[in-house]
């Protein structure tokens, strides 16, 4: 495709130079870059259509409650880990939808995902309910479970001016910022409890891949690097948590620098867990910058490297930090997982919002 | 088979069905630093199961509600058991913020105590040990960068339970504002000629 039709139809090219290996073909870069580029213009149009029509199968007293300024800070920020009946969320909550509404809100979350990120978030959503079944009846009403989960939407629903889109409750709050042909992510949170449960004689590991992947990612190091990640002391949960907005704070750890090709494509592979919730368009274009910066990016591990022991970890970069934290609240600590997912750069699309 | 399946469920949350702190208090300190001085923030969560233990410290004379004089004076007790040191010598911390959450919502495993505080030693070696309530506490300790202040952190130490943490650091010099520079320069330079003028003059 010649560089003017990219230009035609506004579209810019991804400065990104080598090929692309994938399932054992090579594919040149600048050709796999330019599909993408294409693929994400076409990705936004489907995001917005389903964002139309969540909102139109909502009355007027509904679509007031689910619809908020863009630039409405305190709504922006209005999230936590807690369960929604002790930290209220505002937006429409899944319980109070008709099925047929119910049904174009989790469309429009499907379309703003991956395959794979919808599926992690739907294991956290039925953890949720499997914690409600698994607890005492309150007289206040459940706790937890799948209909405590709240929508919004901040700014109007464009393929061109910035909006967001919310998602979240106990254990997920889910924050993107949709600017043009980027699905901004950060800062979001995941976590699980139980992180492991039986479906119909089906394992869920919500977070199966953070887990699974780190571990393999620490006992990939040698000896000498493995001195350098692990951290002499013990971190008793996140540091950068909810409520941490605009912080950063020193790296620690071993640098991406000192790690070798195999090892750095590890280190992407754990942050891809994060990185590839949203969309596979926007997906790839974070991915990419994470990619450039992992020379610069710390890998910190706090606690054993035993896969059946709980540790913690953190991977910082220049726009990327992440955090792994089994809590210890009573119970196996591997059974109830925290994470949070932050760009410091670009949080809220703050940068991209700039742009 | 769905029955099974949450069977198994029940039985392995039967001991962890719960979505808050238990048995710690935890104490997640942040230092800021600056040209001037440090930074502290602190943020204090009492779990469940501890909550019983520090009721009492907050609510002295124990009529359910917290005053501003309970609030102010626990932060000070707080100020008191958090040790900085900058270059070997002693900072003291004065409490500029203090933001208390319901002793309702601490007794549910919900609330925290949100402390700002400030020391306004500056040098380039800080050592800092939190005192406070160990025998209740798990600790979390951190330096925040400021990489557009031209800060520059060296290794972190810490003892296991994060109780402590000391450093080196250092900020780029501070860069002039150079309108100040030219101005200055002027100045003097005009001064320098008045003074020549005035030298000639008597001269002559």
């Amino acid at each position: 495709m010649p560089r003017s039709l990219f230009q035609a139809h506004n579209i810019s090219l991804l400065e990104v130079r080598g090929n692309y290996v994938h399932d054992g073909r090579v594919t040149n870069l600048r050709l796999f870059t330019t599909f993408l580029a294409v693929g994400l213009l076409q990705a936004q149009g489907p995001l917005v259509t389903n964002a139309n029509g969540f909102l139109n199968s909502l009355d007027e007293t509904q679509r007031s409650k689910v619809l908020f300024d863009f630039n409405d800070a305190t709504q922006r920020a209005k999230w936590s880990n807690l369960p929604t009946t002790m930290v209220a969320r505002a937006g429409l909550k899944l319980g109070d939808l008709n099925p047929a509404q119910r049904k174009a809100a989790m469309s429009l979350l499907s379309v703003a995902l991956s395959k794979k990120g919808y599926e992690k978030v739907m294991a956290i959503v039925e953890g949720d309910e499997q914690l409600k079944l698994a607890s005492p009846a309150r007289a206040a009403g459940p706790m937890f479970g799948r209909d405590l989960y709240y929508i919004s939407i901040l700014g109007k629903p464009s393929a061109k001016d910035p909006w967001m889109l919310q998602f979240g409750g106990h254990h997920l709050a889910l924050n993107i910022t949709i600017v043009g042909r980027e699905g901004i992510l950060t800062p979001s949170h995941t976590a699980a409890q139980p992180a492991k449960y039986t479906v119909e004689g089906r394992m869920v590991r919500p977070l199966g891949g953070e887990t699974d992947k780190g571990y393999a990612m620490i006992n990939a190091l040698d000896e000498g690097q493995r001195k350098q990640a692990i951290l002499n002391y013990k971190v008793a949960d996140l540091v950068l948590g909810p409520g941490q907005d605009g912080k950063t704070i020193q790296p620690e750890g071993i640098k991406g620098s000192g790690l070798t090709t195999a090892q750095q494509a590890m280190l992407l592979d754990v942050a891809g867990e994060w990185a590839g919730i949203v969309n596979e368009a926007a997906a790839a274009i974070r991915m990419a910058e994470l990619k450039a910066g992992i020379g610069d990016t710390w890998f910190a591990w706090s606690g054993p490297t035993d896969p059946t022991r709980p540790a913690y970890y953190r991977i910082q970069g220049p726009t990327v930090v992440i955090e792994y934290a089994p809590q210890p609240l009573g119970g196996d600590p591997m059974m109830h997982l925290h994470t949070i997912y932050r760009d410091p750069t670009n949080d809220y699309g703050k940068k991209s919002v700039a742009r | 088979m769905r029955l099974l399946a949450l069977m198994m469920v029940a039985l392995m949350l039967a001991t962890s069905a719960s979505a808050h702190r238990l048995d710690e208090y935890l104490q997640a300190t942040l230092l800021g630093l600056t040209r001037t001085g440090v930074d502290v923030e602190l943020q204090l969560t009492p779990g469940i199961a501890v909550f019983p233990s520090v009721l009492p410290l907050l609510d002295r004379n124990l009529d359910g509600r917290l005053s501003p004089d309970e609030e102010t004076s626990y932060a000070q007790w707080v100020a008191k058991d958090l040790e900085l040191v900058i270059d070997g010598e002693k900072a003291p911390l004065r409490v500029v913020e203090m933001r208390f959450s319901s002793l309702q919502e601490m007794h549910e495993g919900l609330g925290s105590i949100r402390l700002k505080l400030h020391g306004n030693h500056a040098g380039t070696r800080l050592a800092f040990r939190n005192h406070h309530l160990p025998e209740l506490s798990a600790y979390l300790v951190n330096c925040l960068a400021a990489p557009g202040d031209g800060l520059t952190v060296g290794r972190q130490e810490r003892d296991e339970a994060q109780r402590s943490i000391g450093f080196v650091y250092s900020f780029e010099p501070s860069p002039g504002k150079p309108w100040i520079s030219w101005l200055v320069g002027l100045g003097a330079a005009a001064a320098g000629g008045l003074v020549l003028l005035v030298l000639r003059r008597h001269r002559t």
